[in-house]
């Protein structure tokens, strides 16, 4: 690949990252081995500043190409920030994150951003911005996108929130935001194969009925480009319901990485220290309800 | 009444339709209304102006007399019409350097002068008045001019730099504590300032009341044509920056996934802010509150997105200065009052309007 001048002029902001992904994509890579992994973390450790002593990890995980993953803990286990570690928002302290099969510091943020998309836990946007720009900012990282207005407006009805499209986002109730924020990272992976999406407490904010909808969106969204997910839940039934694998967090460590069958129940229970009763749950997938632990 | 009618008009459904022929109408409308009032201010002065004063450059170009610029003319050429304009292109500085302030800072209550960028500048400039004024000596006539200039941009710059470091280090995302940084960045530059006053001789003391009060006098066709050239070369660059900062809206992580190299982006901002907020001090002081009100009406005009908001505030900052400098050359006629004064004046309570609303927002906190 050569470059030529024309390329190192500074032009447009986003378009020169675009060039410079192009670049980097169209450079000689090694070839991933087969059954490589999306996205693996070797030995990541993170000491926590203000906590004093606190640190979390080392982790060694693996996630496969469109595979769905559920981050379950207590409170304060370190699963948001598990989270931030692996979209490269907190750089590890130790260890090596490589994201499909290159470390994150080698990928420029244009090209990152076209295979993978975070949904932070806070909604906050500056300023009184249109919901439609807020969602297309999702795509901001390419530089001619002429199905901008149409991924919009679909990210939009995927996520539930097409009757949103002409309002203010600071006007917008909490649960209304949340789905706005989904149709963002929605529309930023839209016609992107095989690439990931790592959301936190994405339901946290809406009511039972809009839960499932969202979830089965979010589920139907990744399983038709291959998109690999990963999830910090706060709802065992819904982790159980919908997810392929359960990492166990407390205390930032990885107690355990387990199917989502009768096996993961004594784990969950020690997790939270709850008692839990399985009950027959959707398709045949396990669902339990949780109790108070009697002494 | 008329601004928030184009509005209502052609609001984009979709970003995509936020393009150049939507964004045309407000443009085109403000415009005219720009031209409109720059051939009033040129009418109103001390010195009456007719209608041949106005046809002069024809007149002189048929009959090739010198004549022809005399009196009013000579007033309305040379004096008059530089200044009209100069205080159109200053008050589109101001304002670009505001609008930017306040997508780097994602806090529409920054302000290049409530930061203590705007004195950053001109503690810079009076330093090199008073103490570097014979270092400056050595240097070539034709270097001269753009002394106080390099001076005042390197102040803003310094500022600009420190500001954003100190304000992410010691309050990290906190409106309060970015003003408060502010306040602490304006005290030091404050007593600089009377340092300099302190030590400055008589002539030079009257060149540094310039700078503390903000005046268009200097205005001339050479320094309109800097000025011109400047935001010339700036402002396809800041509306390039308009994409990726509105991402910035979404905050400093949230931008970084979405692709923009954030760092890079910042440090471009911070420079696009120090050009453009030191040029406008080296030439006419210290004219505050501009870049506070100009990107705050233009949101309540055309919206709070960066590519139209950016270019509308400009003019909004253009006709503001315009009306400012007119009234301050007017009132008092023939005498002059300083047009920053008069900024001040009106710019001081709008921002604690601002503020009411922007704490009602927010629950009773900022």
């Amino acid at each position: 690949m050569t470059t030529d001048w024309a390329e190192r002029l500074p032009t447009d902001f986003a378009f020169a990252e675009c060039r410079e992904a192009w670049r980097m994509a169209d450079a000689p890579q090694p070839p991933a081995a087969a059954g490589s992994a999306l996205l693996t973390l070797q030995q990541v450790q993170l000491r926590q500043p203000g906590r004093s002593g606190a640190s979390i990890g080392p982790f060694n995980l693996a996630l496969q190409a469109g595979e769905h993953v559920a981050i379950l803990g207590p409170s304060g286990a370190g699963k948001s920030t598990l989270l931030k570690l692996m979209a490269g928002e907190r750089p590890p302290q130790q260890g090596e994150l490589r994201f499909d099969g290159r470390t994150l510091a080698g990928w420029s943020p244009a090209a990152l951003a076209r295979r993978r998309a975070v949904l932070p836990q806070s909604h906050a946007v500056a300023f009184s911005l249109p919901v439609a720009l807020v969602v297309g900012l999702g795509r901001v990282a390419l530089d001619h996108d002429p199905a901008l207005a149409s991924v919009t407006g679909e990210a939009l009805a995927l996520a539930h929130a097409g009757h949103l499209t002409t309002r203010r986002f600071d006007t917008l109730s909490g649960g209304e935001q949340a789905r706005v924020q989904l149709a963002r990272v929605f529309a930023q992976l839209w016609d992107a194969q095989a690439g990931l999406l790592l959301v936190d407490e994405p339901l946290a904010s809406l009511d039972p009925g809009l839960q499932f909808e969202l979830l089965d969106a979010m589920q139907a969204f990744c399983r038709t480009r291959g998109h690999a997910l990963v999830a910090v839940l706060h709802d065992i039934n819904q982790a159980l319901a919908g997810f392929e694998r359960l990492w166990l967090l407390q205390q930032g460590r990885l107690m355990g990485d387990l199917p989502p069958n009768a096996s993961a129940l004594a784990p969950l229970e020690n997790l939270y220290g709850i008692q839990l009763r399985s009950v027959p749950g959707e398709d045949g997938r396990l669902a339990v309800l949780a109790r108070r632990r009697v002494a | 009444m008329t601004l928030s009618v184009l509005r209502r008009g052609p609001v984009p459904r979709t970003p995509a339709a936020a393009g150049s022929k939507l964004l045309a109408w407000p443009l085109l409308g403000t415009l005219a209304l720009l031209l409109a009032a720059t051939l009033l201010a040129a009418q109103f002065g001390p010195v009456a102006i007719s209608m041949a004063d106005w046809l002069a450059p024809w007149r002189a170009a048929h009959d090739d007399g010198s004549a022809a610029f005399s009196g009013a003319a000579h007033v309305l050429w040379q004096i008059r019409l530089p200044r009209v304009i100069f205080a159109l292109l200053v008050g589109a500085a101001l304002a670009l350097a505001g609008s930017l302030t306040q997508a780097l800072f994602r806090n529409p209550l920054a302000d290049p002068g409530l930061l203590g960028v705007t004195t950053g500048a001109a503690c810079a400039a009076a330093l090199t008045l008073v103490i570097f004024a014979s270092a400056a000596a050595p240097l070539p006539p034709a270097w001269r001019p753009w002394v106080l200039p390099v001076a005042a941009f390197c102040g803003a710059l310094l500022v600009c730099f420190s500001l954003d470091r100190i304000a992410r280090w010691l309050t990290p995302g906190s409106i309060a504590g970015l003003l408060l940084t502010g306040l602490a960045i304006n005290a030091v530059t404050a007593a600089v300032i009377g340092l300099a006053t302190y030590l400055a001789t008589d002539e030079q003391l009257r060149s540094l009341s310039f700078w503390t009060l903000g005046s268009l006098a200097g205005a001339g066709w050479s320094l309109v044509a800097t000025m011109a050239v400047l935001l010339a070369l700036l402002v396809p660059f800041a509306c390039r920056l308009a994409r990726p900062l509105n991402a910035l809206a979404l905050g400093e992580a949230a931008a970084s996934h979405v692709g923009i190299a954030v760092p890079r982006l910042r440090g471009w901002v911070v420079l696009l802010v120090a050009l453009s907020c030191g040029a406008a001090v080296a030439w006419c002081g210290v004219i505050g509150f501009l870049g506070l009100l100009a990107p705050h009406l233009a949101r309540a005009c055309v919206g709070a997105d960066l590519r139209r908001q950016l270019p509308f505030s400009m003019l909004l900052g253009g006709a503001l200065l315009l009306l400012a400098d007119t009234l301050a050359r007017t009132l008092a006629a023939p005498a002059e009052i300083p047009v920053g004064i008069f900024t001040a004046l009106i710019g001081g309570p709008a921002f604690l309007l601002m503020l009411r609303a922007a704490v009602r927002q927010q629950g009773g906190s900022v």
